[in-house]
């Protein structure tokens, strides 16, 4: 085995994804392994959100929150092999859960 | 580093069909899903348990995990020492890489190991490059932790991602890429930061993927992270508490605010500091959490000076018992 070589860069395109800097649904399908067809999916199921538009899918535009919903569908998807309806379902119990969660830790602290 | 038995964490045998690895998997993971399981061990196992799961149901990746576990129990694996564990090169852990194939993509990826970013990076790679003769490069994942501050200011980090090639004599030869990355004053737990064009290398012209780095935030001594939201528990005394009073409050970002306790604050009283949280559009608030801290009764003084209070000011919590007071 030969020692490791090392090359450093400075990153100058560094972007912070939110609803300022958000990604195009093609960047977001990449991301997530997938299509388009299955990013369209995930908005008419309501997985992702999108602000009320006519927009085409190729101008829709996410943020952070989005894409991380859209990564867990998938994985969701690939390891359960549920369907994207399910999928919504397990997704808001989830976030629900994680909210109680929160709710309860600071009242814990509280005390 | 040790050598992970994925077959151990999903609790099956090596000559496990594709369906006992899946029914394993989904088995474990409903056990120790962190969101429901109550075991203490839940999030170490569920990363496991993904990341087993992750090679084990990919027929290529189990191949070349079942022969490299061969070699490694024969002791002839590259790097593997004479007690049979998997003893990785020198600087082996100053980082991490982790690759999206098509159809693939589990969002914690990002908590998968070393041993499996250095076994199965490349190979990832190298199938991708088969399977797309011209197509863009994939994007890869990995997790940035950052503490409230640098989330608050912002900080300049060096991030060293690696993966396993082969050299030109066809021997595993590591490359590590150190990105220097500014990560922006704002972010928040769960945003992702995009790196344009430092993902996988495209193929046949096509433009590199991107490397999305999501944000995570170290546990501090004061403050918790909720979104943008910090929350502090903030301890007055019994006085305090009941004349009202004006506290100091350290902020994270280096400063002192004074806030107004108000009189007969009780305890768990949350009160909200606007726009003192993580900055963004909009800017978290900084919520206070009052803890009423009771002076010690260990001296004669003190505890003169309770009896003197309860004397002056007659009082029964329990009063709801219907059971009687103090005796």
């Amino acid at each position: 085995m030969t020692q490791p070589s090392y090359t450093a860069v400075t990153v100058e395109s560094v972007v912070a994804i939110d609803s300022e800097n958000p990604i195009a649904a093609l960047a977001l399908a990449h991301a997530c392994g997938a299509d388009m067809d299955w990013v369209v999916q995930l908005v008419e199921i309501g997985i992702i959100g999108l602000p009320p538009s006519v927009a085409p899918p190729h101008d829709w535009r996410f943020d952070s929150a989005d894409l991380q919903c859209a990564l867990e569908a998938r994985r969701l998807e690939r390891d359960f092999g549920v369907g994207l309806e399910a999928a919504a379902l397990i997704l808001d119990l989830q976030h629900e859960v994680r909210r109680l969660k929160a709710a309860l830790q600071v009242q814990r602290h509280s005390k | 580093m040790e050598f992970k038995d994925y077959y151990k964490a999903l609790e099956i045998e090596r000559t496990a069909s594709e369906d006992e690895v899946r029914k394993a998997y989904r088995r474990l993971a409903r056990k120790y899903h962190p969101d429901v399981s109550k075991e203490a061990d839940a999030q170490a196992r569920m990363r496991d348990i993904n990341e087993a799961n992750d090679v084990l149901r990919d027929k290529d990746k189990r191949a070349a995990y079942d022969a490299l576990a061969e070699r490694v129990a024969r002791g002839g694996a590259t790097g593997a020492p004479s007690d049979g564990g998997f003893h990785p090169p020198p600087g082996w852990d100053e980082g991490f890489e982790f690759h999206r194939a098509p159809g693939q993509g589990p969002a914690d990826h990002a908590d998968f190991s070393e041993f499996f970013s250095s076994v199965f990076g490349k190979a990832e790679q190298r199938a991708s490059a088969r399977r797309n003769q011209r197509a863009r490069g994939e994007d890869h994942h990995a997790a940035i932790e950052i503490s409230v501050e640098d989330a608050i200011n912002g900080v300049q980090r060096e991030i060293t991602l690696r993966a396993l090639e082969m050299d030109a004599q066809g021997q595993p030869t590591f490359v590590n890429r150190t990105l220097s990355v500014k990560i922006p004053a704002g972010v928040h737990p769960g945003q992702f930061i995009r790196l344009t064009g430092h993902g996988m290398p495209g193929h046949g012209g096509e433009p590199a993927g991107d490397l999305y780095l999501e944000v995570r935030i170290a546990l501090h001594s004061l403050y918790r992270v909720e979104g943008r939201d910090l929350y502090l528990t903030l301890p007055i005394t019994p006085t305090e508490a009941a004349l009202g009073a004006q506290v100091q409050v350290p902020t994270p970002g280096g400063g002192v605010v004074e806030v107004t306790v108000p009189s007969n604050a009780r305890g768990g009283l949350k009160l909200r500091v606007r726009d003192r949280g993580l900055p963004g559009k909009p800017p978290g608030h900084l919520y206070l959490l009052l803890e009423i801290a009771l002076p010690p009764a260990d001296t004669d003084a003190a505890r003169k000076a309770y009896e003197q209070l309860a004397q002056a000011v007659p009082f029964n919590p329990r009063r709801f018992f219907g059971v009687g007071g103090t005796p």
